[in-house]
Formats: structure tokens, C-alpha cells, sequence
């Protein structure tokens, strides 16, 4: 018995095990039915077997093509992603621009804000930095060609402290 | 030595002027980051700010003040 030769049906052979899964996500086995679970559940956990099968390798969502996206080339001769960045007055779920409540595109202006809504300028932290840093600031303004909107920078920043 | 573009007092000009003094911690920040060019630098303001930076000729500077 079971000497070479034989053949036919073996309950103990592993294909015939329900409880071997396989390991590259396979349909299963041996078709057959579960036997062995409690009074009534049987029944019920072959049902399931035939109800949820391994869902197919997913594809990952599409990158978007940066060569195809309206860019433009920056100096270095690469396409720049910044250039594509999406409008601020794109649609939000809302219905609403992403611009809403600020003072700039389309939407509500900074009116819509609560009444109690102060921007954080956090102007201790911005006196420390500009006193640190200022006299390397006014160095620069003296540079040949220095513009005049960065000088005028600087003078606000003097001013500020 | 010349004012060059596309360096960190480029930047900050940039970003001083259009997020306004009062910001000048995020202005900052931001002026550290190493733009891959100005035209990026400048699309980043615009999209924030709605601000053309690129374009923004208007001066007011005082040639009477300290810095010259």
C-alpha cells in the first residue's frame, strides 16, 4: 500500500491540506470544500472561499509626464515642475478656488476669514533673525548693482528694529 | 563684486518684497532654498502671492535713506 505505483486520491497530501496557502497569491488548491469547523460553519466558510478571490497585481497610478506637461525650460535646459504647478484657482471638492480667503485670484477675500484670524508674524522671532543678520544684509545692499527694491528691504528691516 | 542672480540676496529680495518685511522669518527660509532657476523661484511667489516678481519694476526706494 502506498508503495510505488499507487495512486488515486490521498487525503494527507499537501495539495489536498485547505490549509496551505499559496505563497504567490493563487486561486487555491484543490476546489474542494473545508471540512472540520464548528457545527454550521462548515457551510458557511465555503461560501466565502468562493466569494473573495486574490484581487490581480494593481497597477501604480500614472506619474505625471513631465515632458508632456505644458513647462518650460529652465535655463539649465531642464523642464521646470514648478512651472506646472496647478492654478490657485483651481476648483477645490468644495466648489470653492483654492484661492478662497486670501486676497489674491478668484473666491473671497481675506474678508471671509473669522474676525478673530491675525496672521502669525511672529515679530520677536523676525527681530532676532533681522538682528543677526542684518549687518551682512546691509553688505550686501552695497554691492554694485544692488536693486533698489532690495535696498529698500533692508531699510523696512532697519526700521523694524 | 556684483549682485548676481539666482544667489541667497537675490532670492530674499525677491521674497522680502513680495511676502512683505514683517515676514521676513518665512522670506527667509525661503530664500535659502537652492531654486533651481529664478523663472522657478519666481512661478513659487506667483502661485503664493499672485505677485509677478519677475516683472515687479515698482520702486519706491528713498535715495536719501541709510542704505545706498
Amino acid at each position: 500500500m502506498g508503495g510505488k505505483g499507487s495512486g488515486g486520491y490521498r487525503e494527507k497530501a499537501s495539495q489536498n491540506n485547505p490549509m496551505n496557502i499559496s505563497a504567490t497569491g493563487g486561486n487555491g488548491q484543490s476546489g474542494k470544500n473545508y471540512t472540520g469547523f464548528g457545527y454550521s460553519k462548515n457551510k458557511e466558510i465555503n461560501e466565502q472561499k468562493g466569494g473573495a478571490r486574490m484581487q490581480g497585481p494593481v497597477a501604480p497610478p500614472a506619474m505625471p509626464d513631465i515632458q508632456a506637461a505644458p513647462t518650460s525650460v529652465a535655463p539649465t535646459g531642464t523642464p521646470s515642475r514648478l512651472m506646472s504647478m496647478s492654478s490657485l484657482e483651481e476648483l477645490e471638492p468644495t466648489g470653492l478656488p483654492t484661492s478662497d480667503g486670501v486676497d489674491v485670484g478668484r473666491g473671497r477675500g481675506s474678508e471671509a476669514l473669522p474676525n478673530n484670524f491675525n496672521p502669525d508674524f511672529r515679530p520677536m522671532e523676525n527681530a532676532e533673525l533681522i538682528a543677526k543678520y542684518l549687518p551682512d544684509l546691509i553688505n550686501a545692499a552695497r554691492v554694485e548693482n544692488a536693486p533698489d527694491s532690495y535696498k529698500r528691504l533692508v531699510n523696512k528691516l532697519k526700521g523694524m528694529l | 563684486m556684483q549682485w548676481q542672480e539666482n544667489t541667497f540676496f537675490d532670492h530674499l529680495d525677491k521674497f522680502g518684497n513680495s511676502l512683505g518685511a514683517e515676514n521676513f522669518g518665512i522670506a527667509f527660509c525661503l530664500s535659502t532654498v537652492n531654486w533651481e532657476s529664478t523663472q522657478d523661484r519666481d512661478a513659487f511667489i506667483k502661485s503664493l502671492t499672485g505677485i509677478d516678481a519677475a516683472n515687479d519694476s515698482t520702486s519706491n526706494f528713498n535715495p536719501g535713506s541709510v542704505v545706498k
